[in-house]
C-alpha cells in the first residue's frame, strides 16, 4: 500500500497542477483553454507523474523510462501542469501556453527535450500509437510500461475500438489505459451524445478492467494503478476512472459550459478564490 | 542485401510487384533486425506469408483495421523499430490519410506504407478497388516521401533504399503479372534522384510505375516516325527531382507526363506546380486518369480506354507538336 507521505505529497503536486492549469488558460487570454477535461484529469495525471511512473526530468529520453501519452490530446494543461511541477517545463515556459511561436500548443506535440512523447489532439490515435509502443516494448523486451490517459467522449472513436482489440490480441499486459470517465464532453452529457456501458465494452474485448469512484481521489487512483501494475491477468489494463469535470473550480464543476473557453479576470479570481480556499482546507 | 537480387527478376516479373513484395521483405528482414512487418488482413494478397515464417516474432497482422495498422506501426517506429505497414493502395492512404498526417508526417516516424495493387490494376472489382487518388493524398502531407517503382528490380531497390532513409515513406506499387523489366542489370537508386532512361532532343516523357514501359514503347514509335523522345523515371514523386526538371525544360520542346493516376494530384501536378514557376518552360500534357470514375474492366482494357497506350501516347504527341 501507499504510505500516506506519498499520496499528501502527490495530493500537494495536484493543487499545484490545478493552479497552473488557471495560469495557464488565463494567461492564454481569447484563445481560451479546454479547462474542464484537464481539471477532471488532474489526480490521474498527477498520481502517474508523481506516484507511480518511472522517469527523469533531468534525462527525458531516458530509455527505460515509463511512456506516457496524453490520447485526450486537449486536456493538454493537466500535461503541461504536470511537467511543469516535474521539472521538465519552466514556469517561464509554463505561460507561453498558446502564444505564437511557443511550443505549448492547444494539443500536445511531440518534443521530447520537455518530455513530450507523442502529439495527440485527434481524437482516437494517441491511444492506437500508445498500443504499438507497448507493443515494441514486448519486441524488445523492455521493461518499462505505457500509460495513457483516454477520455470517454474519446471512447466514441472507432479507431480506439481497432486498437482495443489489437491490445488485447497481442495481451500488452504492458498496458495501462486510464478512461477519464467525466461523463461530458464536446456537445453534452456523455449519456446523451452517445451513451455506452465503457467498463463493459472494454471488457468485452478482452481487457482487464478496473473501476474507480473517485478518480479525483489520488489514494484511490495510487490504488488503482499499483494494482494493475501488479496484476498477473497477462492482459492490458483499463482503469475506468470516475471524475467530475472542471474539478476544484466552483462554477466549472460538472458544467458544459467549461469544456472550452476564454477565461475574463472575474472568472479568474474566483477560480483562484477557490484553489486557495481548498489549500486552506487542506492544511487544516 | 548490397547485391541486387538479379536472378529473381523473371520470376517477379512473371508474378508481379506482389512477389517481389514479399520475396524484398524477406530479404530486408534478414539484413535488419530490427525490421518488422504490419498488414491488415492481407498476408496471402501481399505475399508476406513466407516473411511471416520466417520471422514470426517481427510480423503483425491487426485484421481489417487500416486505421490502427497505421497507428500501431507509428508506435512501434517511435521506439526505434523499422515498420513497414503493407496495405492496399486504394484504401490506406485516404482512410487512413489522417493517421499517415498526425502519426507519420507530423511526428516523421519511420514508417514505410506500402501501397498493393494501386492504379487501376484491380479492375474488374470496380471502382473501391482503384487508387487513383492516393499520391494526390499523401503528397499533401508534410515529411513524406513517395515512390512509384517502375519495374521488379526497382520494387527492390526502392524498398532497400526507404529501409535506410529516416521518416516516413509511401512506397506505391504497380504492375501485375508480366511486369516489364526495364531494369535487367543492377543500377544506381536515390530517393529524389530520378533516371533518365533514355535520350532524346525533341520531346520528354516523364512518367513513372509501371506506366513507364507504354512511355518507353511510344519513344521507340516516335523513334520511326523521326522524332526523338527522352524518357525520365521519375520514380520519386515527392520529393521532386527538380534538377532534371529544369534540364527537360531546357532542352525538350514539350513534356508528356504519363500516370496512372488521377489527373489532380498525382506526378503530372507536380510537374506543372514546379514548372509555373520556371520561365519560357515548355508546354505540358497530362496524360492520365482524369477526373472521373472508371468503368469496369481489365488492366489492358483500362489502358485503352484511358488513352494511355503507347500508340495513344504516340498520337497525343503528334497532335501536340
Amino acid at each position: 500500500m501507499v504510505i500516506k507521505n506519498t499520496v499528501e505529497s502527490i495530493q500537494q503536486k495536484a493543487a499545484e497542477m490545478r493552479r497552473d492549469v488557471i495560469e495557464m488558460g488565463y494567461a492564454a487570454g481569447e484563445r481560451g483553454a479546454h479547462f474542464g477535461p484537464a481539471l477532471s484529469s488532474i489526480e490521474i495525471v498527477a498520481s502517474l507523474f508523481f506516484g507511480i511512473m518511472h522517469h527523469d526530468p533531468g534525462n527525458p529520453y531516458m530509455a527505460e523510462r515509463d511512456r506516457f501519452v496524453l490520447s485526450k490530446g486537449h486536456a493538454c494543461l493537466s500535461y503541461y501542469s504536470a511537467l511543469v511541477e516535474a521539472g521538465y517545463i519552466s514556469k517561464e515556459q509554463m505561460y507561453t501556453f498558446k502564444a505564437d511561436n511557443s511550443f505549448l500548443a492547444g494539443h500536445p506535440s511531440l518534443n521530447m527535450d520537455y518530455g513530450l512523447e507523442v502529439s495527440t489532439g485527434s481524437l482516437g490515435n494517441g491511444f492506437a500509437i500508445a498500443c504499438g509502443m507497448a507493443k515494441a516494448a514486448k519486441i524488445k523486451q523492455e521493461p518499462h510500461n505505457v500509460y495513457c490517459v483516454v477520455g470517454d467522449g474519446e471512447c466514441n472513436e472507432g479507431l480506439i475500438w481497432e486498437a482495443v482489440m489489437n491490445a488485447a490480441k497481442n495481451k500488452l499486459d504492458n498496458l495501462i489505459a486510464i478512461v477519464d470517465r467525466n461523463g461530458v464532453q464536446l456537445a453534452g452529457k456523455t449519456s446523451d451524445i452517445m451513451d455506452l456501458d465503457v467498463e463493459a465494452a472494454w471488457k468485452a474485448f478482452g481487457w482487464e478492467v478496473l473501476v474507480v469512484k473517485e478518480g479525483n481521489d489520488v489514494t484511490s487512483m495510487i490504488e488503482a494503478l499499483e494494482k494493475m501494475k501488479k496484476s498477473s491477468s497477462g492482459k492490458p489494463h483499463v482503469i475506468i476512472a470516475h471524475t467530475v469535470k472542471g474539478k476544484g473550480i466552483s462554477f466549472m464543476e460538472d458544467s458544459l459550459n467549461w469544456h472550452a473557453r476564454a477565461m475574463g479576470k472575474e472568472h479568474y479570481d474566483q477560480a483562484v478564490s477557490d484553489l486557495d480556499q481548498a489549500k486552506q482546507e487542506e492544511n487544516k | 542485401m548490397n547485391k541486387a537480387p538479379l536472378d529473381r527478376l523473371q520470376e517477379w516479373s512473371k508474378q508481379g510487384h506482389r512477389t517481389a513484395l514479399g520475396e524484398s521483405l524477406v530479404m530486408l528482414g534478414e539484413k535488419k533486425p530490427n525490421m518488422c512487418t504490419v498488414t491488415a488482413d492481407l498476408t496471402p494478397t501481399a505475399r508476406l506469408t513466407q516473411f511471416k515464417e520466417i520471422f514470426p516474432e517481427r510480423f503483425f497482422d491487426v485484421g481489417i483495421a487500416e486505421q490502427n495498422l497505421i497507428d500501431f506501426s507509428a508506435g512501434m517506429a517511435k521506439e526505434g523499430l523499422l515498420v513497414f505497414a503493407v496495405a492496399m493502395s486504394a484504401i490506406v492512404p485516404m482512410r487512413c490519410a489522417e493517421q499517415m498526417r498526425v502519426a507519420l508526417g507530423y511526428m516523421n516516424l519511420n514508417v514505410k506504407v506500402i501501397g498493393i495493387e494501386a492504379g487501376l490494376r484491380f479492375g474488374p472489382l470496380g471502382n473501391t478497388h482503384y487508387a487513383m487518388d492516393d499520391i494526390a493524398v499523401v503528397r499533401v502531407i508534410p515529411n513524406f516521401t513517395i515512390i512509384t517503382p517502375s519495374d521488379p528490380l526497382q520494387v527492390y531497390k526502392a524498398l532497400s533504399a526507404a529501409a535506410e532513409h529516416e521518416g516516413p515513406v509511401y512506397i506505391r506499387l504497380t504492375g501485375g503479372p508480366d511486369f516489364p523489366i526495364l531494369y535487367p542489370e543492377d543500377f544506381d537508386f536515390q530517393i529524389g534522384k530520378a533516371i533518365e532512361y533514355r535520350e532524346g532532343s525533341d520531346i520528354a516523357f516523364i512518367s513513372s510505375g509501371s506506366l513507364l514501359a507504354e512511355a518507353i514503347n511510344a519513344a521507340e514509335l516516335l523513334q520511326s516516325k523521326g522524332i526523338s523522345a527522352r524518357i525520365i523515371d521519375m520514380h520519386t514523386i515527392k520529393p521532386l527531382d527538380t534538377d532534371m526538371l529544369d534540364k527537360v525544360f531546357s532542352e525538350n520542346s514539350l513534356v508528356v507526363t504519363v500516370e496512372e493516376h488521377s489527373s489532380i494530384g498525382g506526378l503530372g501536378s507536380a510537374v506543372a506546380e514546379y514548372k509555373a514557376g520556371v520561365a519560357n518552360a515548355p508546354k505540358q500534357i497530362m496524360a492520365s486518369l482524369g477526373d472521373s470514375f472508371k468503368k469496369l474492366g481489365d488492366h489492358a482494357f483500362h489502358l485503352k480506354d484511358n488513352g494511355l497506350t503507347a500508340p495513344d501516347l504516340v498520337a497525343l504527341v503528334e497532335a501536340n507538336l
